[in-house]
């Protein structure tokens, strides 16, 4: 989520909270006889208050889940769940006196609560930075799942453009595009040339772009993920159509401009791949660890005020 | 029989063939020697003919029996003691003439020719792959000719594949000439002629058009005449019709329809034409299906109807509160009348009747043909269609199909039975034509002109003068105008459609240009048909005129938009013409996809919403119908149920039958296939309902009964928004003060 100025309320009652919560603590430490306790009833108060903004914070997922209940928007708990996720640390930490605890439990409980806290600042670092890097360096961006679909598409296109532009080349009527039938068709009245005129053969060129995409360009757009080739890279890939320009007739230049075109689109989607899996990855750590986290702080609740 | 036994100077009666006709004449015997044999034949005859009568073989390329002979080829040289070798397919026999057809010395002179033919000939060329039979390749292997000494032709010569039936491959021609002759003086077709010289000489079909585009009557008397692969058979491969009965050539040419057509090419296309015996109440297709046939009734009747129910998607909000929830349900137009509603008595479908709205029912009877659009384009089948009396059909594959489309008698056939049922249903579906007269209709059916188009033709273009007015009667025509920054997709006009008023009515000028999509017919009005028409029909010129108004002034305001709108792209257009925009901010958007999940749940699990489409700035513009410069969507419904409002949004008419083939069209997949269940009468057992799961093609609509859309209310990004695009575009101008021709299109 981007923290922009529609966060500043949220940001004040952090501060706020964060303010009061802190003062109470120093003076309570202060003057406090063996020290702050969790146990101590400042030390619930923080305790509960930290665990009520991680249970909150918790809950976007279920809300996530009600799509259609109309409990507050999703955003608004999205903004609850980042500055009050943010807030239950110190308030935890409060509760703690700024301990791990003597037990295992405690110790296992801070221990998942600032991995918690660590992933979800990255989380929304990331998430506050990496979708306009997105945007910008992946301007022909598609839906993630459909990726692997694209690929294909493109894999196709490039086919029927390879077929078009091998077949222009080798005179070809019948892959031959509307404008050069067209000339074809016209090719008897303009000093005994005929329909192939318009098409002209080239047999270096036709190999050479033969090659080139059944050697490079096909393998590479075919390939999933894998180590890189060399057409991976836009300079190298760039050099390489210059060098098949050279060999192919200036008319049939905007073809291969849509090959390269299909080439560029092939790596927006190699690194819109990559850039996702960065921007979703470190869910796979806060989830479940938030999760665990508040299972064993509800036996750590039971347990300490019971026993 | 001649034989040796006939004295010199008499005479006989000989059956001397001409050209295609017989004639009995009487020619006095000449003796002449062939090969050392002593022979005695008539005057008049030829070489050629001399040494066949008497089983001596000369070989030929040229010539062929049924046809007259030209002798260009000269394999056929054969030695009478003179300055030079003869062609004897065209040199007469003389008396006391002494022939030498296999002496070596001739035999080389004909081994130099097939060498030199051989040269370049794409060995093994299509005939010599399929059948084994190219007459130059059996020669060249006869005469030991592996491989020519002399250099092929520079430039290779090409083919030509855009007719279904037969495919070219000029650079297998020999320039023999039989397909000429076979088109001009056997069919008396004259299509095929010579064209170019030298190296650049060839064969061409009419003005040096493709075979498709040119007026081929696809008889197939050039492919049955070709000695090489440069006519072939294109047989439909990988389609096996399976159920029927394979017909003799006799048989179908008993028919009218298959008279003209060469038995040689309807015995090579036999795998492509089956006699379907079909019973009472035996469904013959479904509606929605895909299939690669067309029918032709031979005898009997048949029933098309359409079996969905009628009825456009709507979205209601029937609870409130927490437990919130959309209902999808269907109405029709009378229910609810949508804005711009069209009430179109007549829906259009692939057979040659159009279906009322209020009862989608029709008779289908022998001598029609109905889905050709299924078998020429690959669209689904528009209608169900169930035999009424016991019926027998002719169901065939493309190639079959087209010939029939190009036989004159065919032709006639239809465009006959399109003026007596279809003109008029058609006509009245149009809203200036709604309200005319049967005599009106009389007036039009005389003076109207079927014409066919193949994909990729231009039917008319921008910019030249208007000649008539078109009423497509089968497929896709794409019209489009042009700007100065590029090509605008006005529209796709399907059957049913209308085009080329607008010129007519104003300056003469075509307005913009229309091309073939695929297999269209049209009927053509002419230009002063068309005017006459006006003048004796007052109210419909009056009509007209309004509807040219309406879209003078669309088009104007449209341009002049384009022209005066802060960023000078179409999209930016399409962007400020809607009545409301979902877009995403694309730098608050981290693709959870959690707005096309509330999406689907708000909608009966059917999600409209797909987070792709069109891009401006940093703000991608996720339901975008209504932002195609190319709709292609609107293509290829079968029953015409797709169109765009003026303010250019997508409107899916009641009498959808559910294909998907929109959806599939829509590259942004915004149109969603959402399925109802509905109760409806059984097709197989008419009378007895059956519940069944329709489908039927929706759109976004964003969900404007709702304060907030579900997509945008479950956006945990606070990245979705729904907007008035023109404040929202505007401000966003303004503010940013983005320099023109920002938007680019995803």
């Amino acid at each position: 989520m981007l923290i922009d100025r529609s966060h500043r309320p949220w940001v004040a009652f952090t501060l706020g909270a964060l303010v009061v919560g802190g003062t109470a603590y120093v003076l309570y430490s202060s003057f406090s006889v063996g020290g702050p306790r969790g146990g101590s009833p400042l030390g619930l108060v923080y305790g509960s208050l930290g665990s009520a903004f991680m249970l909150f914070a918790g809950l976007l997922g279920a809300r996530k889940k009600l799509l259609l209940w109309r409990v507050g928007r999703a955003s608004s708990w999205m903004r609850g769940h980042l500055w009050l996720g943010l807030l239950s640390f110190p308030f935890i930490l409060f509760h703690s006196a700024f301990s791990f605890g003597a037990g295992t439990l405690t110790r296992t409980l801070m221990v998942l609560f600032i991995v918690v806290f660590v992933s979800g600042i990255f989380g929304a670092v990331l998430q506050h930075f990496m979708p306009r890097t997105l945007t910008e360096r992946v301007p022909m961006e598609t839906i993630y799942d459909q990726i692997d679909r694209v690929r294909l598409q493109l894999v196709d296109e490039a086919d029927t453009l390879v077929k078009e532009l091998r077949s222009t080349l080798a005179g070809d009527l019948s892959g031959a595009s509307e404008k050069q039938r067209a000339t074809a068709a016209s090719a008897g009245t303009r000093g005994g040339l005929t329909y192939a005129s318009g098409l002209g053969a080239s047999e270096r060129g036709e190999k050479a772009v033969a090659d080139f995409f059944q050697n490079e360009i096909r393998p590479f757009l075919l390939q999933k993920r894998g180590p890189e080739r060399a057409i991976a890279d836009a300079g190298q890939a760039s050099a390489f159509f210059n060098q098949l320009r050279v060999l192919v007739r200036r008319d049939l230049w905007p073809k291969l401009e849509d090959l390269e075109s299909i080439c560029e689109e092939k790596r927006q989607l190699d690194r819109q791949r990559r850039m996702h899996d960065v921007l979703h990855g470190w869910l796979l750590v806060h989830i479940p660890v938030s999760y665990a986290l508040l299972l064993l702080g509800a036996v750590h609740a039971v347990y300490a005020l019971r026993y | 029989m001649l034989g040796g036994c006939v004295l010199p100077g008499t005479s006989v009666i000989v059956m001397e063939k001409i050209s295609t006709a017989t004639q009995v004449i009487e020619a006095p015997l000449l003796p002449i020697t062939i090969d050392g044999r002593e022979l005695l034949v008539p005057a008049g005859t030829t070489i050629f003919d001399a040494a066949r009568t008497y089983g001596i073989a000369i070989p030929t390329l040229c010539h062929q029996q049924n046809e007259n002979p030209v002798g260009v080829c000269r394999v056929c040289v054969v030695d009478i003691g003179q300055r030079v070798y003869a062609a004897s397919c065209v040199r007469q026999v003389e008396a006391g003439m002494k022939v030498a057809t296999s002496r070596e010395d001739v035999r080389g002179v004909r081994r130099t020719l097939l060498e030199l033919l051989i040269a370049d000939h794409p060995s093994p060329c299509a005939r010599q792959q399929s059948t084994g039979d190219c007459e130059l390749e059996r020669l060249a292997s006869q005469a030991g000719l592996m491989h020519s000494r002399f250099a092929p032709r520079p430039a290779p010569q090409g083919k030509d594949e855009s007719l279904p039936a037969i495919a070219v491959d000029f650079g297998a021609c020999i320039l023999c000439d039989r397909c000429i002759r076979g088109c001009n003086d056997i069919r008396h077709n004259f299509v095929l002629a010579r064209r170019g010289k030298g190296y650049q000489a060839g064969i061409a079909f009419d003005d040096n058009l493709p075979m498709g585009e040119s007026s081929c009557v696809s008889c197939g008397e050039c492919m049955v005449s070709c000695p090489t692969g440069a006519l072939t058979n294109r047989k439909v491969i990988a389609t096996d019709l399976g159920e029927g009965e394979i017909l003799a050539v006799k048989e179908l040419r008993a028919l009218e329809v298959f008279a003209d057509v060469s038995g040689t090419f309807l015995k090579l296309n036999s795998n492509a034409i089956r006699k379907r015996i079909f019973k009472a109440g035996e469904i013959i297709c479904r509606q929605g299906d895909y299939g690669s046939t067309a029918y032709y009734i031979v005898s009997g009747t048949a029933e098309v109807f359409l079996s969905s129910r009628m009825g456009h998607v709507t979205t209601k909000d029937d609870k409130h509160g927490l437990f919130r929830k959309l209902q999808s349900s269907l109405v029709n137009r009378a229910q609810q009348p949508r804005a711009d509603e069209t009430n179109r008595p007549y829906i259009p479908i692939d057979a040659p009747v159009d279906l009322p709205y209020e009862n989608p029912v029709a008779e289908l009877e022998a001598g029609d043909l109905f889905g050709e659009m299924t078998c020429m384009n690959q669209y689904p089948r528009s209608a169900t269609v169930r035999a009424k009396t016991d019926c027998v059909m002719l169901e065939m594959l493309r190639n079959v199909l087209d010939v029939l489309q190009r036989n004159k008698t065919f032709r006639s056939k239809v465009d006959k039975a399109y003026r007596k049922r279809a003109l008029a249903s058609q006509l009245r579906s149009i809203p200036m034509f709604s309200s005319v007269t049967p005599d009106f209709i009389a007036y039009l059916r005389d003076r109207v002109e079927l014409r066919r188009y193949v994909p990729g033709q231009i039917i008319c273009r921008q910019g030249d003068p208007s000649h008539s007015f078109f009423l497509v009667r089968i497929g896709f025509v794409k019209v489009t105008q042009s700007h100065p920054g590029g090509d605008l997709v006005l529209g796709y006009v399907g059957r049913g459609g209308f085009f080329g008023e607008l010129s007519l009515l104003g300056e003469g000028i075509r307005t913009a240009t229309c091309t073939a999509l695929d297999h269209v017919e049209a009927m053509r009005i002419g230009s002063e048909e068309f005017r006459a028409m006006l003048e004796r029909f007052p109210e419909v010129h009056k009509g007209l005129v309004e509807i040219a108004r309406q879209r003078i002034q669309e088009n104007r305001t449209r341009v002049s938009s384009v022209e005066n709108v802060p960023v000078d792209s179409f999209l930016a257009q399409g962007l400020m013409e809607a009545q409301s925009l979902l877009i995403l901010d694309l730098e608050r958007c981290t693709r959870c996809d959690q707005c096309v999940r509330a999406c689907a749940e708000a909608h009966d699990g059917v999600s409209r919403l797909i987070r792709d489409g069109l891009r401006w700035d940093k703000y991608l513009v996720a339901t975008s119908c209504r932002h195609c410069k190319d709709p292609l969507c609107m293509v290829g419904c079968p029953v015409g149920a797709i169109r765009r409002r003026n303010s250019l949004e997508i409107v899916i008419e009641d009498w959808c039958i559910g294909c998907g083939l929109c959806a599939n069209n829509c590259p942004y997949g915004n149109i969603n296939m959402h399925p109802f269940k509905v109760s409806i009468e059984d097709p197989a057992a008419p009378g007895r309902q059956v519940a069944q799961v329709q489908t039927k093609a929706t759109a976004c609509n964003l969900c404007p009964d709702q304060e907030e859309p579900s997509c945008v209310y479950a956006c945990p990004h606070d990245a979705a928004h729904r907007v008035n695009p023109r404040d929202f575009f505007s401000d966003l101008v303004r503010v940013a003060d983005l320099p023109t021709g920002r938007a680019s299109a995803d």
